[in-house]
């Protein structure tokens, strides 16, 4: 027992003397204990000399505050040459920092003075990092806990190895460099001038919000995205939309490294505060922010066609030689669409195609014409073609090569364009209903009417080399549904509550409370359930046609048949209800035949 | 070498005859004790600050050009003024030795507003309860050209920087 | 038999489970016998500080006048209306202010708790200097109660300490220069003092590290080290035999002779083996009342009294807060918080002597009395004549620390010139 106390004790002893020791001789210490070494053999006077051996290392600090909180930059610890211009051929850390007159110092008397003092600025402020650290990890920022990294110089370890290289160099400074420096043409930030360009010539700034910038509200709001995000994020967030939330629609402009990095850099600057603004100034921008408007004349008398291409509608449409890859081919537009649908569509898209994810842009009204005026002119029908090629050239867009509905811009429309392999569905209506669809279009979503491009024999081969190709199996004979012509039951009051009963009964689901089709089950079902607020499309809807989808269900779809629970005045009701959340206040609709 | 008795009860066995006890006993005391010792010069050397969050004690107040001569420019917050005769600087404190206030600029050298403390422009006591003269810290000039006040080091009262 | 034992089942047991749970923590009856009184002070955890029996002397209230006992009951209200006040206050020197102000306002009892606090606080530093003033003048610091005393004069500095500490945290302007003054004092000590100033305030100057350490040393270190010294304190009077009393009541109850008896069925432990002064197995006359309930009720007696009191001065006066803390503008004259104004006056005439080398002579003669003055004669009297020399001595240096005091709290103006208070 002695033997294990005594050899305990001796124990305790060491470990008491490795912690007392850990605590004393740092790094930091031996560097300062070098410069102080060398700076005295470069000393041309003798009290000079005297006064560095009377110096021992300590810590270093700058304390700023006139940027908002304090900061507490130790870097000069080691880097305590930093302010010595002796030691510019020094290596790291005795180097001294670099003087340049792109940054503002000047000359005198053959001496060089800093304009961005140490003093004054401290030295976070400018490259990131740590300040409070004393240790290399921490102070660098590589701790992937901290939230900036020395930027352009340092990576964390848990970024993604594929672009982390190119999250490195200088230039990703001038994301800091901007939050003083603000003018749109400042020499010293030309990537965050190029990033800002490169926000509004991709569209960004539609479904984006930066304050004083723009005002979309589709996408998150980036005024502070520089503050809240690293670079690794917001490098992720552009090459890799979905890569965070599977459920975005933000499409993948497949842009080149140099661009990404412009814009990584531009919104990097934003951190939702100006310090050379003064507070009064910022409410000011923030009042006058309400209604952020693209000043007219930006694109000057150019006509649409040019406008078009200023505006950037290819980023996401395809039109000329381009394609954004994300919204439907305006090609054919002149045939498709016609002025007042296109002036409404631009004025709100969701107003035409209630689900649509096209921004509203704020172009002033001239604009919209202009470009208006230019799709309209585009009526030159497609070339005649054998039905495969016309597919091709119409179809595939949305419908997908594989007639499965998910062509290259599918993910991006609500709702999504019908599969055409679902025999289930494709044999269960007659072959009128789909020559309808094409002829006509599906209001309300963006199927377009297609009968001023094609004329009958073509609709006709396309369906018929849809239904062979993709379909496959032959129709059957469909049995005829007992379903009444028109509403058996007349639109009052008590028969539109009795509807919305039935409604917030069994339907609620699937087409959720508020009968746009987002109810809960409706995150796990395909073809999604339909939005039962779409007035376009429930105008365009037959009584009849409802009453057949709801007493006997929607083959192909998750749409079950209720005719062992609802009669058929019951259904009547809830076709009063549905009218009567598509109308416009205070006029009644007559539903189309 | 005394072996210890058989008897690993007993207790009588002289130190002569129980080295081994002797030497464990010396092992757990220096180790206990040393022990405690680190621990306490630890906590002393804890409860020092390393780095505080108040004004640094060495800082830089511009260039030489910015002080003409013949002048006394108190700097408030830093508690140091700063006087240049010519070629000749130097900085002084004027934190008061009595009790502390920041003592005021007066034509006579400074004058302390709380208890009455007077001290000629050198910063000696000629009057009022203080019992120190005003320190004088030490003036450098540093390699970017900026003056730099060192308020960790005294120097003695006369002891000029040469500009 | 086994039908008994059978009826024992869990609907009895919670039947009775309000008499068993009494049961289970009151173990004891209220006591009617003398037995039960005695056995009072060992069945009871909080009442076992207590000896069986007390002499008749220790409960006069003109001998001690309870100065001791108040002075804990303020420490146990310090404590309490202390951990209260946590709960609003932050000792940051952006905050302190407002929340004082919001406990002033806003908060339930906000004002009321921290008068209280603040006038327990000066209560505290007043009532355990009279009380030292009283173990003085009745001799009680005599052998065996050297150390005892030592104690308590360790506990008057960490009195004085615990006050200073939280003086400062209001962080007003009050508080600020009366810390600034208090610990420039301090750093008049040679050699350590500059380093000493230091490390108390965390700084070269008084700010948020100072008002940190502070708060640490207030809220956490002293209490624990004051509840230390004090469990010394009372654990030292119960062996030095209680308070002390006149030679005359000893008398023929001094020494009596005792036989260990053989074990028998219930033995009392240690109290069967004390000899001394007290404590004694026998039918023997002696001037002591049992603790219960002699005791016990005047101490109740003390602390009502006490509770009463603070409760009454916190509801007529309000602890002062003045402008928030203004370091370019010091007050005029700034001063220390009263019971450092005595020092801070003889500091005006001598830095050194006034703030390190009196005070420390004074405290060090404190510490070495008993150990100078050797004569048994006079201890347990107020004013005994066999001591004129000593209580002497010491009400002139008493006298004259309150003079100075006074002199520094009304005679004192700007730039310390004397000033009419009138």
């Amino acid at each position: 027992m002695r033997t294990a106390l005594a050899i305990a004790s001796f124990v305790v002893l060491i470990v008491h003397g490795v912690v007392f020791h850990d605590q004393f001789f740092y790094r930091w210490e031996r560097h300062q204990t070098a410069y102080f070494e060398q700076a005295r053999s470069l000393s041309k006077s003798e009290p000079e000399r005297a006064a560095l051996e009377a110096r021992s290392p300590r810590i270093e600090q700058t304390i700023v505050t006139s940027f908002g909180d304090t900061r507490v930059d130790r870097c000069t610890t080691c880097h305590i040459a930093s302010d010595d211009p002796r030691f510019a051929t020094y290596a790291q850390p005795l180097k001294s920092h670099p003087y340049s007159a792109a940054m503002g110092d000047v000359q005198r008397n053959g001496r060089w003075e800093r304009r961005h003092k140490f003093s004054d600025f401290g030295c976070t402020v400018c490259h990131d990092g740590q300040g409070r650290g004393l240790e290399t990890k921490y102070s660098h920022g590589a701790d992937e806990f901290w939230p900036e990294p020395l930027t352009g110089y340092v990576t964390q370890a848990n970024w993604r190895k594929d672009f982390a290289p190119k999250l490195k160099g200088k230039e990703y400074m001038e994301a800091n460099c901007a939050q003083c420096h603000t003018a749109e043409d400042f020499a010293g930030t030309p990537n965050v001038n190029r990033g800002r360009k490169l926000f509004y010539a991709m569209n960004c700034y539609g479904c984006h919000k930066i304050d004083g910038m723009s005002e979309g509200t589709l996408g998150p709001d980036l005024t502070e995205a520089g503050k809240k995000y690293k670079i690794d994020y917001l490098w992720e967030s552009i090459v890799e939309p979905r890569a965070n939330l599977d459920s975005s629609f933000m499409p993948n402009f497949h842009l080149g490294d140099g661009d990404v990095r412009a814009l990584v850099i531009f919104l990097k600057s934003r951190r939702g505060v100006n310090f050379a603004e003064t507070s009064l100034d910022r409410y000011k921008a923030h009042v006058e922010n309400v209604a952020v408007v693209i000043p007219p004349g930006t694109a000057g008398e150019k006509a649409g066609e040019q406008l078009i291409t200023d505006r950037a509608c290819t980023a996401c449409h395809k039109l000329g030689g381009k394609d954004g890859g994300i919204a439907p081919d305006l090609s054919y537009e002149g045939l498709i669409r016609d002025n007042a649908w296109l002036m409404d569509h631009f004025k709100s898209p969701r107003s035409r195609v209630p689900d649509s994810i096209m921004p509203t842009f704020r172009f002033p009204g001239e604009d919209f014409e202009r470009i208006t005026a230019y799709l309209t002119t585009l009526k030159t029908p497609p070339p005649a073609m054998p039905p495969a090629e016309t597919y091709k050239a119409l179809c595939e867009r949305c419908h997908g090569e594989n007639g499965d509905g998910q062509g290259k811009v599918a993910w991006y429309l609500d709702p999504a364009p019908r599969d055409l392999t679902k025999v289930a569905f494709m044999n269960s209506k007659p072959r009128e209903r789909f020559v309808n669809s094409i002829q006509e279009g599906v209001p309300g979503t963006s199927m377009p009417s297609w009968k001023n491009a094609l004329k009958p024999e073509q609709v006709n081969g396309v369906l018929s080399y849809v239904l062979a190709t993709f379909t496959k199996e032959p129709a059957h004979e469909i049995k005829p549904h007992n379903v009444p012509d028109t509403n058996p039951m007349a639109s009052t009051a008590a028969s539109i509550q009795h509807g919305e009963e039935i409604f917030l009964e069994r339907c609620t689901g699937c087409h959720g409370r508020k009968a746009d089709g987002k109810g809960p089950n409706s995150l796990d079902i395909t073809p999604k359930p339909r939005n039962l607020r779409n007035a376009a499309f429930v105008a365009s809807i037959a009584d009849r046609r409802i009453f057949d989808s709801v007493l006997y269900g929607v083959q192909g779809t998750a749409m079950p048949a209720w005719i062992d629970y609802v009669s058929k005045n019951d259904v009547g009701d809830i076709v009063n209800f549905i009218r009567s959340i598509n109308q416009k206040k205070g006029s009644q609709q007559n539903a189309g035949q | 070498m005394p072996v210890a008795s058989t008897d690993p009860h007993s207790h009588t066995a002289t130190e002569e005859h129980m080295p081994r006890r002797r030497v464990l006993a010396w092992l757990t005391s220096v180790g206990l004790f040393g022990s405690a010792v680190l621990s306490a010069v630890s906590n002393l050397v804890f409860i020092k600050p390393r780095a505080t969050y108040g004004q640094p004690a060495r800082f830089a107040i511009g260039k030489p050009d910015d002080f003409p001569s013949g002048t006394r420019i108190s700097l408030d917050v830093k508690r140091v003024c700063i006087v240049r005769d010519g070629g000749k600087m130097a900085a002084i404190s004027t934190t008061c030795t009595h009790l502390g206030c920041i003592v005021g600029i007066s034509d006579t050298g400074f004058a302390c507003p709380c208890h009455g403390s007077r001290f000629d422009q050198d910063g000696t006591v000629t009057g009022g309860p203080a019992p120190k003269p005003l320190p004088w810290f030490e003036l450098s000039l540093a390699p970017n050209g900026e003056l730099e006040v060192d308020k960790g080091t005294t120097v003695a009262p006369g002891t000029y920087l040469n500009v | 038999m086994s039908t008994e034992t059978q009826e024992k089942g869990a609907w009895s047991a919670l039947r009775e489970m309000p008499s068993n749970v009494w049961s289970s923590i009151f173990r004891n009856p209220l006591p009617c016998t003398d037995l039960e009184r005695a056995s009072t002070s060992f069945t009871n955890f909080f009442l076992h500080i207590h000896p069986v029996k007390v002499h008749k002397n220790t409960l006069r209230p003109i001998y001690t006048m309870g100065l001791g006992l108040i002075s804990l009951f303020l420490f146990f209200i310090l404590v309490a209306t202390g951990i209260l006040l946590m709960f609003y206050y932050v000792p940051s020197t952006t905050q302190a202010y407002d929340r004082m102000l919001d406990l002033r306002g806003t908060v339930a009892f906000g004002i009321f708790l921290r008068n209280m606090h603040r006038w327990s606080a000066h209560g505290m530093v007043a009532i355990v200097f009279l009380h030292m003033c009283r173990v003085f003048l009745t001799g009680a610091y005599k052998k065996p109660r050297e150390f005892n005393w030592v104690i308590g004069v360790l506990l008057l500095l960490v009195t004085l300490f615990l006050s200073f500490t939280g003086y400062l945290l209001p962080w007003d302007q009050l508080a600020f220069w009366a810390i600034t003054v208090g610990t420039s004092i301090a750093g008049y000590a040679p050699l350590i003092g500059k380093q000493m100033q230091f490390v108390l305030l965390g700084d070269t100057t008084v700010g948020q590290e100072a008002l940190l350490r502070f708060y640490v040393l207030h809220v956490a270190v002293l209490p624990a080290v004051l509840v230390l010294l004090m469990a010394i304190h009372f654990w030292r009077i119960r062996k030095d035999g209680g308070l002390s009393r006149p030679q005359e009541a000893k008398g023929e109850t001094a020494v009596v002779k005792m036989t260990l008896e053989p074990a028998k069925k219930r033995v009392y432990g240690l109290q069967g083996f004390v000899r001394g002064p007290f404590t004694k197995v026998g039918n023997v006359p002696d001037d002591s009342v049992y603790a219960w309930p002699n005791l016990l009720l005047s101490e109740l007696f003390v602390f009502v009294l006490t509770v009463s009191l603070i409760l009454l001065v916190a509801l007529a006066f309000n602890a002062p807060l003045e402008e928030p803390v203004n370091v370019m503008h010091p007050p005029n004259p700034a001063k220390a918080p009263w019971y450092f104004l005595g020092l801070q006056e003889m500091v005006s005439y001598s830095a050194f002597w006034g703030g390190i080398g009196v005070p420390g002579l004074m405290v060090a003669m404190l510490v070495v009395v008993p150990y100078i003055d050797r004569g048994t004669k006079g201890v347990g009297r107020w004013f005994a004549k066999e001591r004129l020399l000593a209580n002497t001595i010491f009400l002139t240096l008493v006298i004259l620390n309150v003079i100075f005091i006074i002199i520094g709290t009304f005679f004192r103006g700007p730039n310390w010139a004397f000033v009419s208070p009138f």
